[in-house]
């Protein structure tokens, strides 16, 4: 197999090689100087090309996409490194440029890894047991209509409402922010696994069911074996947002009430007006938010793969 | 051993205060290996009677006795085939008959599912196809193994609602074989009630005919088809008694298509006079 280059991917490529040439050659403005940074910044330079040829090698079909976005990344990289690294042409204060940003990773590289194992560890607590309960409540509640037409009512005034508010009792009433959190995680995440439960039992073609039940197959196998998977295109679809409401919601607790984690870093360093740290964490979640969807997506092609491709 | 008897079946659904009668007075009785098919046009109730007979639907009036005992829910004493929506899409092909097969006494009493999965592809002819979920089959690999199932699961009685109505006329006429074929080849014969709006298909299938009528669908007749087993589809379709008796289920077919059409054109007219 070959790799073939189009028009764009050279465009990556020659920016990329441009970019890293401009971050090591030439002078960074007087404030914006460090030169760990504009090492790991290199670094990462050299990371994301080889990334791209690799990308490019291993999905060649997706090789217009994958060059897309590569070249956005190629054409925003030198423009952030031209206006704020060398020129400084806005506040150096509030927009620092790459090397000063890349310097915080070298730096604060500890309390980075300790605040994504915490935040990582909230997510995952909160996040499984919603996927725990709202699964199994949801399918039973697709299956048995007159409860659903109970709960229905109910659950549209109650899911509304931004789990955050429920901030100030929820750290009153349980005893450690941990606990707080993992609750309001849960409570994102629950309403939109729900309701893809839900619905993706009413989408299940009742001859399927029909099916099913010529089989004389028990409530448990029915809900097991047959509601389950035949609702699972839904669900995931239900877990998606899910996933993105949860990570809002613990990023935002983080922010008000923490003493470590993601969103509690951004809003530490926030207050005290260090600017390249809070782009740092930004940066941060985002590449944690990208390969955290990476793994979610991979998880519902397998288990996905029975449907037409 | 095992017969049918449908006595006074009657479906009445209750429609916003009206009352639409689906099936009026229905009663048959099939023997022990008897191969019935009902056929008639849409409308007509005859997947409703799959369906009362299957379980998965309650009579208003009347019941169903299988062996002499009332049917009260689905269960695998009945094996059903629907025309493209039983199987499940997320098991493959071995999934979907171990799956039945573990619902049935007989297979898991005895521990041989997986055998007897195996054995039920490989007997029509997909053992490729073992590990091939039912989307990327054709419809006709997705009925044979709907049948590899239900035969698999070794019922008294097979219940088929239009199981070949969306094959090709070339697959269509390949499955009817395989199915005369497994049918035959078992050591008793199972009872089966096959729905059908296809006349060749009947005949050929079938050791009796019961026609029926819609609006309330009721039995019409119920003819004898004595051709003897096994058929030939050649000789068959060129004997005079073949030919008779298809130009008879014919013209009831059609007589009665023809009433409903002038029904339908009388209330039009009616309905135009009254506006």
């Amino acid at each position: 197999m070959t790799l073939k280059l189009s028009a764009e991917g050279y465009g990556v490529i020659a920016l990329f090689i441009a970019t890293l040439l401009l971050a090591v050659a030439m002078p960074d403005a007087p404030n914006q100087v460090s030169p760990s940074g504009t090492i790991l910044f290199a670094g990462v330079l050299v990371f994301l090309l080889a990334a791209f040829l690799a990308s490019l090698y291993f999905h060649p079909k997706e090789s217009q996409a994958v060059s897309d976005i590569f070249l956005l990344i190629a054409i925003l990289a030198p423009l952030w490194e031209i206006a704020f690294g060398k020129l400084s042409l806005l506040d150096p204060l509030l927009f620092p440029g790459p090397a000063r940003v890349f310097a915080v990773f070298g730096n604060d590289y500890e309390l980075m890894l300790q605040g994504l194992v915490s935040s990582l560890a909230l997510l995952g607590a909160g996040y499984a047991l919603a996927l725990a309960t709202a699964i199994p409540i949801g399918l039973y509640l697709g299956w048995r209509k007159r409860l659903f037409n109970v709960a229905y009512p109910l659950a549209k005034a109650i899911s509304p409402i931004p789990p955050t508010a429920y901030l100030p009792y929820t750290i009153v009433l349980l005893p450690s922010f941990a606990s707080a959190s993992i609750f309001l995680i849960f409570i994102s995440a629950f309403w939109p696994i729900l309701i893809g439960a839900v619905y993706g039992v009413f989408s299940i073609d009742y001859r399927l069911i029909n099916s099913a039940k010529t089989l004389g197959i028990s409530e448990k196998d029915m809900i097991k074996k047959v509601l389950f998977p035949g609702a699972l295109p839904s669900i995931f679809s239900g877990a998606m947002i899910a996933f993105i409401l949860s990570f809002i919601t613990l990023t935002v607790a983080e922010m008000l009430a923490a003493t470590s984690g993601l969103g509690w870093y951004i809003q530490y360093n926030h207050d005290f007006a260090n600017y390249d740290k809070v782009v740092a964490g930004i940066i941060l979640v985002a590449v944690v938010v990208i390969v955290l969807m990476y793994f979610f997506d991979r998880i519902q092609s397998y288990c996905l793969r029975w449907q037409t491709p | 051993m095992a017969t049918i008897d449908l006595k006074d079946i009657s479906m009445v659904y209750g429609l916003n205060g009206t009352s639409h009668t689906a099936l009026d007075t229905v009663s048959v009785h099939i023997s022990d290996g008897d191969f019935i098919a009902l056929i008639g046009p849409s409308g007509c109730g005859k997947s409703t009677i799959i369906d009362i007979v299957s379980g998965l639907k309650k009579p208003t009036g009347g019941e169903v006795l299988i062996d002499n005992v009332p049917v009260t829910g689905p269960g695998t004493d009945r094996g059903t085939v629907f025309q493209d929506y039983s199987l499940f899409p997320w098991m493959t092909v071995f999934e979907n008959i171990r799956f039945a097969l573990e619902h049935t006494e007989g297979a898991a009493l005895k521990g041989t599912i997986d055998t007897d999965a195996q054995k039920y592809i490989d007997l029509v002819g997909l053992g490729k196809f073992r590990d091939a979920y039912p989307n990327t089959l054709s419809g006709g690999m997705r009925q044979r193994v709907s049948i590899a199932r239900m035969f698999s699961m070794d019922p008294k009685v097979f219940l088929m609602d239009e199981p070949f109505g969306a094959l090709d006329s070339l697959n269509r006429i390949y499955m009817q074989d395989l199915l005369l074929h497994l049918w035959a080849q078992g050591e008793k014969q199972k009872t089966v009630l096959f729905v059908t709006h296809d006349v060749d298909e009947a005949l050929l299938l079938s050791d009796r005919i019961a026609v029926m009528s819609p609006s309330p669908g009721k039995i019409k007749e119920i003819i004898d088809i004595p051709f003897a087993r096994p058929r030939c589809r050649k000789t068959l379709a060129a004997s005079a008694e073949y030919i008779e008796l298809k130009s008879h289920l014919l013209s009831i077919l059609y007589c009665e298509m023809l009433d409903d059409i002038e029904r339908q054109e009388q209330k039009l007219t009616g309905s135009e006079t009254a506006a």
